[in-house]
């Protein structure tokens, strides 16, 4: 049998080693959140197995499964089988985008991305009071959440690097694009290349990012490896901050949501607590925590193209938290922060920063004693 | 499905819990077997009130009903094989009650057994029979199939703990079985029939447990033999010490091997490694218990004996064991786990017949499971695309059923019969016995609605 799509060729005898145990059904968040079977790990493989078999056609009917998937690899972790779901789906969904059968949310993000400069297609880039394209011995790299979202968790990032004398610089930085791949299309090489640019033009030999999407994007993108070639290194804003010692401590409760990309996709697990444990005595590790982590829900295209089951999936994360009692949940991801502030209830009053900002927080108050004092 | 049927079945469950989109269907037309079928639509329901009146329906106009829960399934019980209405029970999740004093918990159908396990650590119970699957299986599944898991030599299997239920019976009256009661000889067990009745007498709709204190103490021992009649013999002998092992595993060589291949761990290409745990209240109770196995040990000629000396080294000796259905389950594209039983005492004939089956067919089957319960897991390995090789499996299969009720064993230790095994029942059960099963199920379900297709029914 000819294989007719690219994730048959490339997937085929993964899709079948799927053993249909199940035990994805466990961890995956949008089964957790629906409870419906057609949508976890498991039902997206039987789907893409009755393609093979020809039972059924590669079509529309199948988008709300196949476009459904946060690619948080929680699946991947537990699967006896080790089927690489993530792949599989993101292969799936180019197959799908080239038939012309792709979910309306991820066609819009990929069309503005070829017109705007970010996922926002906002016109106005905030300057964050500080000037761009410097010499400077690194680049910080604040990505689109940062830069058009959660732009005071960019500002305090940036005043604590101020504090902590690190010689960066920012720059007129584009969207990475390393999502289009996940939505079914390919990275925009005219992105990537005036990133690259940029980022050349400053002489920095390290860029400093504040999303791990972006940090995968430029370590494993071969639009990007023309860094690496030029020796610019590239690390997460976890990796700088773990080198510092801190004057400051809370007394406050502390939890730590790990995120996907940061966790499982990239291992990054001892560098906050680190941080962490040097300032957050009182730190309490949630149920599901380090590789086990639940999904906010905000990845793999599914906040924009399923709002209301994000919301749901951060939800269910934010009951972890309230359930730890802390008063404060960190996280290192600024799409998981926009995530889990969205679906905030009323009644939970814990705080939702990131670790950059709540150093900075706590420094800002340690100024205020001091006047006071 | 007629339109005036499907309008009747949305006005129960809401528009929001009727399904035929083909995504769901596909997702419902799988259990974690080889079989499948498409039903014609899926219902999601809440509460035993609408099971009651969809079951009215159902039965009215003769629509075949499957209950399902996290569909995993060893042997198709899920898979709705004639069509019609697929129940989809995993909305029903509520633990009702957990009362120590009793000793009991009550709960629907859709929980899942980890969510039990969490909800009864605190209190320092556990909820002993403990599939393999219990991250994500549910216990009405576990009733249905009267599931077991690893600790049944010690605690026995779901049967063992299920004081009552509420059922639906398929012309949708609502009838309670049991009692809370520890103890209860009240009329016929319709308790026990229920519990392994996969789903064909009717849809469980609430489960009273009894629960037990989990002792909080282990030991753990693993023990390599050359010979396989040598670690058949450890599995007889151990019983004579008047100590039954918590847990009293066995991998036999072709799982060896397979763990080998695939993994780091090098453990020696033997016949069979016996792995042993004993449970208790405090570490000399365990430890106890865990000379008297390992003296056992010592007088089979084993190759190797270890012993843990603390959790971690614990966790160490149960890798082999615990990555076995991972390391199987990626070697080829398909395969089978069957779960024959025999007595004890018979564990290490069948692991011998089963290596004399693998070689007349040319197939590829590792072999694990429970030795303390007789129970084994044979894995029969196969690429399922190849015809030739498919009827080698079937032919496999049959022997290996002729094979375990030869050895007084029998079909299914914890599976269940469901699609797989229904055309063997007639191996293991006498013609009598089988008229009787037939005649429960029409007095239950004289229309044949409820999970037809099933159990030779």
């Amino acid at each position: 049998m000819e294989n007719k799509y690219d994730f048959e060729k490339k997937y085929r005898d993964q899709i079948l080693k799927c053993s249909r145990c199940g035990f994805c059904q466990a961890v995956c968040p949008v089964y957790g959140s629906t409870l419906r079977p057609a949508l976890n790990a498991r039902g997206k493989m039987l789907l893409l197995k009755e393609v093979m078999d020809e039972k059924i056609e590669l079509n529309d009917d199948l988008i709300e499964s196949l476009f459904q998937c946060a690619t948080c690899a929680a699946c991947v972790k537990d699967c006896p089988s080790d089927v690489d779901v993530p792949e599989i789906i993101k292969q799936v969904r180019k197959d799908m985008v080239h038939i012309g059968s792709c979910h309306p949310a991820f066609k819009g993000m990929n069309e503005v991305l070829q017109k705007h400069t970010n996922i926002y297609a906002e016109d106005e880039v905030p300057d964050f009071e500080r000037k761009r394209g410097q010499r400077a011995e690194n680049v910080y790299f604040i990505g689109c959440v940062g830069s058009y979202r959660e732009e005071e968790t960019t500002d305090a990032t940036l005043n604590l690097m101020d504090r902590l004398e690190v010689d960066y610089t920012l720059i007129e930085e584009v969207c990475c694009s390393g999502v289009l791949e996940d939505v079914g299309f390919e990275i925009n090489k005219d992105l990537a290349e005036r990133n690259v640019e940029s980022i050349l033009a400053t002489g920095a030999k390290r860029v400093i990012t504040g999303c791990p999407y972006c940090w995968r994007t430029f370590n494993a993108k071969p639009d990007y490896a023309v860094l690496e070639q030029r020796g610019v290194t590239v690390i997460h804003i976890t990796q700088l901050l773990k080198e510092f010692d801190w004057e400051v401590k809370t007394e406050k409760r502390v939890t730590y949501h790990d995120s996907c990309d940061l966790g499982r996709h990239c291992g990054i697990y001892a560098e906050p607590r680190l941080t962490i444990g040097k300032i957050a005595p009182n730190f309490v590790e949630m149920p599901h925590n380090h590789d086990d982590a639940l999904c906010c829900g905000a990845g793999g295209g599914v906040r924009g193209a399923y709002a209301k089951n994000s919301i749901a999936m951060a939800r269910r994360r934010l009951k972890e938290v309230e359930e730890t009692g802390a008063e404060v949940v960190l996280s290192d991801c600024n799409s998981c922060i926009h995530n889990l502030v969205n679906a905030k209830l009323r009644k939970q009053k814990f705080e939702i920063r990131t670790t950059a900002e709540f150093i900075n927080m706590l420094m800002d108050e340690q100024l205020k004693d001091d006047s006071i004092s | 499905m007629k339109e005036k049927i499907k309008q009747m079945l949305i006005d129960v469950v809401g528009d929001n819990n009727f399904t035929d989109h083909q995504i769901d269907m596909i997702s419902y037309s799988y259990d974690a077997s080889e079989h499948r079928h498409r039903p014609i639509c899926g219902l999601r329901v809440e509460t035993t009130q609408q099971i009651s009146e969809i079951l009215k329906i159902a039965n009215k106009e003769r629509i075949p009903v499957t209950p399902r829960g996290a569909g995993t399934g060893l042997s198709g019980m899920a898979v709705p094989i004639k069509g019609g209405i697929v129940l989809d029970l995993i909305r029903m999740n509520k633990i009702v009650e957990i009362s120590i004093q009793d000793r009991l918990a009550i709960v629907q159908p859709g929980v899942v057994y980890a969510e039990l396990e969490n909800a009864l650590s605190p209190h320092g119970f556990f909820f002993p029979p403990d599939p393999a699957s219990g991250k994500v299986s549910t216990l009405g599944g576990n009733v249905a199939t009267n599931a077991g898991g690893l600790k049944g030599a010690k605690y026995g299997t779901t049967r063992d703990y299920v004081l009552g239920l509420q059922v639906v019976v398929p012309d949708g009256r609502v009838m309670r079985t049991g009692s809370k009661a520890m103890k209860s000889v009240s009329g016929f067990d319709l308790t026990r029939l229920f519990v392994g009745s996969e789903g064909a007498l009717g849809v469980v709709t609430e489960i009273i447990l009894k629960i037990n204190p989990r002792p909080p103490a282990t030991s753990t021992a693993l023990a390599t033999f050359d010979r396989l009649d040598d670690a058949g013999r450890v599995v007889s002998q151990i019983m004579f010490t008047g100590i039954i092992p918590s847990a009293l595993e066995i991998l036999g060589r072709h799982t060896i091997q397979a763990i080998n291949q695939n993994t780091d761990l090098n453990l020696p290409e033997v016949d069979a490694m016996i792995l042993a745990e004993t449970n208790g209240y405090t570490a000399e109770e365990t430890d106890f218990q865990m000379e008297k196995v390992i003296s056992v040990f010592q007088k089979n000629n084993p190759r190797e004996i270890k012993l843990a000396k603390t959790e971690e080294e614990a966790r160490g000796l149960w890798m082999a064991r615990k990555s076995a259905y991972g390391v199987l389950a990626r070697i080829k594209t398909h395969f089978v786990l069957e779960d024959v039983t025999v007595p004890m005492a018979n564990i290490s004939d069948l692991l011998k017949g089963i290596e004399t089956i693998a070689d007349k067919y040319h197939l590829q089957i590792a072999t694990f499971g429970h030795a303390g319960d007789g129970n084994l897991h044979p894995q029969i390995l196969y690429d399922g695309y190849d015809a030739e090789e498919v009827a080698r499996v079937e032919a496999a299969i049959s022997d290996l059923f002729h094979l375990a009720i030869d050895l007084d064993g029998t079909l299914t230790g914890e599976h269940g019969i469901g699609i797989s095994k229904a055309r063997y029942m007639p191996l293991e059960h006498d013609p009598v016995a089988l008229q009787m099963m037939r005649t429960l199920k029409k007095t239950f379900d004289p229309n044949q609605i409820l999970n037809p297709g099933k159990m030779a029914l």
